[in-house]
């Protein structure tokens, strides 16, 4: 059996792997959507304390798996849970693209848009807005949650390892150090995205950030659909 | 600062138009397509009964219980070789994955609980894409791989 250190290797290069080749597809366009909503700001550090609050998630979810040795135990109590944010996640997204296209009645919210007047307005601007940048930690954090298949694969093999653990406090290390690293490994992937997402050329041009929003709205719109089904 | 107004090209009254027509096009061509191009490589029906892969002269029997196969349920996997190849050196191990989709590794390490019979503890995951047709890689040392693809309940 490997050590433990070259266990939260083995799950870096999984976590970096998988970003690339699933959390992309997945996950992409929550951050995709962050970055068109940031306009034209610094994205780096909302996207940073985002990804923390995500790892944090999942460390401290690597860490219950370790002490419970049971996946399916664990997320079967989950299960609620992660459905309402999967569909919050969704709503996020189409409430940003609404926003962009100014499809909302009040949705001049974003930046560019700005419009202090109206409930929803002020929500969203304190909820998404530079200026409150340290929202997207608790984000990130409640966004850990998504139901996701590599994510819980990762659980399974941190709830294994946490078994294989001798003492209780030690199973708890393990599942959070292998799920600590794990994350790490995604987050290259992620931010690539919102890096691309976020090129000034490509917001600059009223037809793309056009597309961008209408995607953005499809794509809530699929994360809803596939949370209720979920 | 370049100021895009798109509020008056989109009127509010064709919202709930284009919203049908995302659903449409979320519901009917995109992801049922995908689901049934990975629907026709399914060759087991786990649900059922045991599955059967030969590799050499050595058949490869793969079961999962409790049935149906559901995912986010503990599962047990059995493996039976029968043939006339010698015992493995070491136990078989599965890999479950999906096609065209990494789910990342998730392998059932398998103990003997009899003559060529072997059994492991494994979990199949969820994916939120609504995809169910998954693949267990069963890999006998010093024999061969056999692939099973087949439908799981979510």
């Amino acid at each position: 059996m490997l050590s433990t250190d070259m266990l939260a290797l083995v799950y870096l290069a999984t976590g970096f792997t998988v970003g690339f080749g699933h959390c992309i597809g997945m996950c992409g366009p929550i951050v995709v959507s962050f970055s068109l909503s940031l306009g034209k700001g610094n994205i780096y550090l909302p996207h940073g304390l985002y990804h923390v609050g995500r790892v944090l998630t999942y460390t401290i979810l690597g860490g219950i798996m370790g002490a419970t040795g049971s996946f399916t135990a664990v997320t079967a109590h989950m299960a609620g849970i992660q459905k309402g944010v999967f569909i919050f996640a969704g709503l996020l997204i189409v409430v940003m693209g609404l926003a962009m296209t100014g499809w909302l009645p009040s949705g001049k919210f974003f930046r560019d848009y700005y419009d202090p007047v109206g409930f929803i307005s002020r929500g969203f601007k304190k909820l998404l807005n530079r200026a409150t940048t340290p929202t997207f930690f608790p984000l990130g954090l409640l966004l850990g949650l998504l139901p996701c298949g590599p994510v819980y694969t990762a659980l399974i093999g941190a709830a294994r390892a946490g078994m294989e653990t001798p003492t209780p406090f030690g199973s708890i290390l393990t599942g959070m150090g292998l799920m600590f690293a794990f994350g790490v490994g995604t987050i290259p992937a992620l931010i690539l995205v919102a890096r691309l997402a976020g090129m000034k050329w490509l917001k600059n041009r009223a037809i793309i950030y056009k597309f961008g929003a209408i995607l953005m709205i499809l794509v809530g719109v699929a994360f809803i659909i596939k949370a209720i089904r979920f | 600062m370049i100021r895009i107004q798109l509020i008056n090209r989109f009127p509010i009254r064709t919202f709930p138009l284009f919203l049908l027509i995302s659903f449409i096009l979320y519901c009917s061509p995109v992801t049922i397509h995908a689901d049934n191009g990975y629907r026709k490589l399914i060759n087991c029906d786990l649900h059922d009964e045991a599955c059967v892969h030969r590799v050499d002269d050595t058949d490869i029997i793969l079961e999962v219980k409790p049935r149906p196969v559901r995912a986010m349920k503990d599962l047990v996997f059995t493996v039976t070789l029968s043939g006339n190849s010698e015992s493995p050196k070491s136990p078989p191990y599965i890999d479950l994955n999906m096609p065209g989709m990494d789910m990342g590794p998730n392998r059932v390490k398998m103990n003997p609980v009899g003559e060529n019979v072997y059994e492991g503890k494994g979990v199949i995951v969820k994916c939120p894409s609504g995809h169910r047709v998954w693949r267990a890689t069963v890999t006998v040392p010093d024999l061969g791989k056999a692939e099973f693809i087949f439908d799981v309940i979510y």
